[in-house]
């Protein structure tokens, strides 16, 4: 294939992906309501302990054997779709959906990967599960309260980070290489020929936390300029970016794309802007309130009946 | 969320191990819970098992009961030489105590508290803010607390509260109550200061000053008790003022009989949907208790243990039996001056568990408190009278004489009630007695002049606090 036409197939990849990811993320936004606890809300604080797990994981993962990887991996994918398919459907189904999505990955990993219809069935099997996973997290964290000025921020400092991670300590491109051809591979993809096409779990759960808090915050026009972000500097910069720069092709000739450090300041200044123009960002309970919502939240959660603790009362005798 | 899910680990743990309590991390889960409403207007579908526990299973319940109190007699065997002695002459095996062999330990009553104050403070912990009992029963109690119990007590109070949406930062609390309440007071401000909402300390001022903030439209709930609220109506409608006049949500009152006919007064005063009828004692702070809607007091069961003893045996009391209400909270709850098995003498009507039938009937439930044990009047084995009804009696009359002044005595067997001449304003003779008889009291009533009055019944409001506001000024004038 020529450079361009490796450009075209990375573009139809991953913008099916980030379509996908993002419009799934969304409609699962204005339609269902995850569980949340009883007290808590996102905040920066927590920015920063998903950026430290984020920097240390990848690490993990490099650093360990192929089937404990595969273990961490079916726990984490099993604990994504638990989350997202909760509110959807009895607990029966819901494990029995959960274990054959991971199932079928490890299985299909193993038995199919001759062909490459057995490659492409692999990967449609494993977009599934990296689709359905990165929309319950995306939701679970904008539905728990992360705002769109954390997404911006979270996407501004992976800018940075996946740069640092691509070129100066290229363990993403590493792991890239590693995952292919084994179970649970965390990334959405397809073979064309002798050629696969990728993009990692973590872009695109960037995508649609960028495209649903955009949305939460301030409505269908901020929705609208978000995933004509995502398509052009997550999809489209990043499957052209291999025809201008030479820069990011590994020691076995795959290109790795640092797609954040492309996305990132993009997602960033749309922020500032967006918050210039338009101001405070709407709350959960006000979104929630609006016609952005397909179903409206039902009646108010009941509050707690009055028992028994130590409100300041006047003092006895 | 993932921070302040490390943080409810944190308290969690510190509750299961028995461990004192990061007050700092409790004040941080305050404003955790109020940035949680900020977001979703609402907390999380599992609020009401974090604020009462997993504790509606009765094996589970016993179970943590016994392990609470173990962990609560071990700390005082070890540091209050008061328990130390009196757990030595029971003779009791600390790490087998449960529910059943409790009962060989003698309960603490307030004599004991008063004689052998120093006794009670326990050798690892520091003395902050004393408080003292108002005396209205007798010689004052003083009670030390920690600078640790201050700041759980206001941080557990502020984080229920503001998760029942009880208060919000929006929120103006007037609190007239004796500035001598020290607790009380400081407790209060405490708390607003971690809700974030405005602390209105005014006292048992006179009425009028009490109702000129009110009306100023800041405030929107008030902490006061039965005898001032009743006094507030009274003045409140002398000035022909009504709910238009205030912005007040909930009253909040304790610490005195409060009758259904001034509660409904205050309502329909104020506007206000709730004036919360809510126990609590300084003695066994944090224990408290609160009315429900169908009128049953329902104690806490996370922070204390509540016993309920028959008044004439002593023995764990039967549905429907009068019994004094005994009151041991936790360790890590308190820490300065813990009491074990402290008798309130407060009484109330045992009610059986399994036919509560409100919102709240998994917690075990009483009748709301009748009155103190020593001013029950016995007219025969199975014909008691308590204050409440006669309380509840007097503030019926038509003449609104709040708060209630009277004076009950037994004279040849029967009942006798001295009352304020205009008391029966409005009422002849035999009126005044069917209104007592419709309500199951047989009296014979004797009026006194209005000005001995307060001499009959001393209540909280009458330790007025003297202000210069409607003093005319010495100088300058």
């Amino acid at each position: 294939m020529s450079p361009f036409q490796l450009s075209l197939m990375e573009f139809a990849v991953a913008g099916t992906g980030a379509v996908l990811t993002s419009a799934g993320a969304l409609s699962y936004l204005r339609r269902v309501r995850l569980e949340r606890p009883a007290i808590g809300t996102f905040n920066s604080r927590d920015i920063r302990i998903l950026f430290t797990f984020i920097v240390f994981l990848p690490l993990l993962y490099a650093l360990l054997p192929h089937w404990a990887l595969t273990f961490f991996l079916s726990v984490t994918f099993a604990s994504a779709l638990s989350i997202g398919l909760r509110p959807l459907v009895g607990p029966v189904t819901l494990w029995i959906a959960v274990g054959t999505l991971i199932g079928g990955s490890i299985w299909l990993s193993r038995t199919m990967l001759g062909t490459v219809s057995g490659w492409q069935l692999s990967w449609l099997e494993g977009d599934v599960l990296v689709v359905l996973a990165a929309v319950a997290i995306a939701n679970l964290y904008v539905q728990g309260g992360m705002k769109f000025k954390h997404v911006a921020w979270f996407a501004l400092v992976l800018a940075g980070y996946d740069l640092a991670f691509t070129t100066v300590l290229p363990v993403n491109s590493h792991l890239a290489e590693e995952f292919l051809g084994w179970p649970l591979d965390p990334s959405f993809g397809m073979r064309f020929g002798l050629y696969n096409a990728t993009i990692g779990i973590g872009d695109l759960l960037v995508y649609a936390l960028f495209l649903i808090a955009a949305f939460k915050a301030y409505g269908r026009v901020a929705g609208r300029i978000a995933m004509g972000l995502i398509m052009v500097f997550g999809v489209a910069a990043v499957s052209v970016a291999p025809l201008v720069l030479d820069s990011f092709i590994t020691a076995r000739t795959d290109v790795a794309i640092p797609a954040q450090t492309l996305f990132g300041p993009a997602a960033f200044l749309a922020y500032l802007w967006m918050h210039g123009r338009y101001g405070r960002e709407r709350t959960m309970q006000e979104f929630l309130a609006s016609a952005d919502v397909v179903t409206p939240a039902s009646a108010p959660a009941v509050r707690p009946a009055p028992v028994l603790e130590p409100v300041p009362a006047p003092s006895p005798a | 969320m993932l921070e302040t899910g490390i943080r409810q680990f944190r308290m969690a743990m510190g509750m299961v191990w028995g461990r004192k309590l990061d007050t700092a991390n409790l004040a941080r889960l305050v404003e955790d819970a109020l940035a949680t409403l900020a977001e979703f207007g609402e907390p999380g579908s599992d609020v009401q098992q974090v604020l009462d526990g997993p504790l509606h299973d009765p094996a589970a319940r016993r179970d943590f009961i016994n392990r609470s109190l173990r962990r609560t007699a071990r700390r005082l065997d070890a540091q209050s030489p008061f328990y130390q002695r009196r757990f030595a002459a029971a003779g009791i095996a600390i790490d087998k105590l449960d529910v059943e062999t409790l009962r060989s330990i003698p309960v603490t009553v307030k004599r004991d508290l008063i004689d052998r104050q120093a006794e009670f403070q326990c050798a690892d912990s520091s003395r902050y803010l004393a408080t003292r009992t108002t005396g209205t029963t007798g010689r004052p109690a003083e009670i030390w607390l920690s600078r640790y119990e201050i700041e759980l007590l206001s941080g557990m109070g502020a984080l229920a509260a503001v998760l029942r949406d009880e208060v919000r930062s929006s929120d103006v609390i007037q609190v007239n109550v004796s500035s001598r309440a020290t607790v009380s007071v400081h407790l209060n401000a405490a708390f607003c200061r971690l809700v974030g909402c405005g602390c209105r300390v005014i006292g048992i001022v006179p009425p009028d000053e009490a109702l000129d903030s009110l009306t100023e439209g800041a405030v929107t709930l008030l902490a006061t008790v039965p005898s001032y609220l009743g006094e507030l109506v009274v003045a409140a409608r002398r000035r022909g003022l009504g709910p238009d006049d205030f912005r007040l949500r909930r009253i909040d009152g304790g610490g005195e009989v409060l009758s259904a006919s001034l509660a409904a007064a205050a309502r329909e005063t104020f506007g206000v949907t709730q004036v919360n009828d809510v126990f609590a004692m300084t003695e066994v702070i944090p224990v408290t208790g609160r009315t429900c809607s169908a009128g049953h007091l329902h104690h806490d069961i996370n922070m204390g243990l509540v016993e309920l003893l028959d008044l004439e045996t002593g023995e764990p009391a039967a549905p429907g039996a009068l019994s004094t209400v005994v009151i041991t909270p936790y360790f890590p709850y308190r820490e300065c001056m813990p009491v074990f098995r402290y008798d309130t003498r407060d009484v109330v009507r045992c009610l059986p568990q399994e036919t509560l039938e409100c919102e709240v009937a998994g917690i075990p439930a009483t009748s709301p408190v009748l009155g103190k044990a020593d001013q029950i009047l016995r007219l025969g084995p199975a014909d008691v009278v308590t204050p409440r009804e006669l309380v509840e009696a007097v503030e019926a009359l038509p003449s609104q004489p709040w708060p209630a002044r009277f004076r009950a005595q037994l004279a040849d067997g029967r009942l006798r009630l001295r009352l304020p001449e205009s008391a029966l304003d409005g009422l002849s003779e035999a009126g005044a007695y069917d209104h007592f008889a419709e309500r199951g009291l047989d009296v014979d009533l004797v009026l006194v002049p209005d000005e001995d009055g307060p001499s009959l019944r001393p209540v909280r409001s009458d330790l007025h606090e003297t202000t210069f506001v409607a003093t005319p000024a010495l100088i300058g004038e």
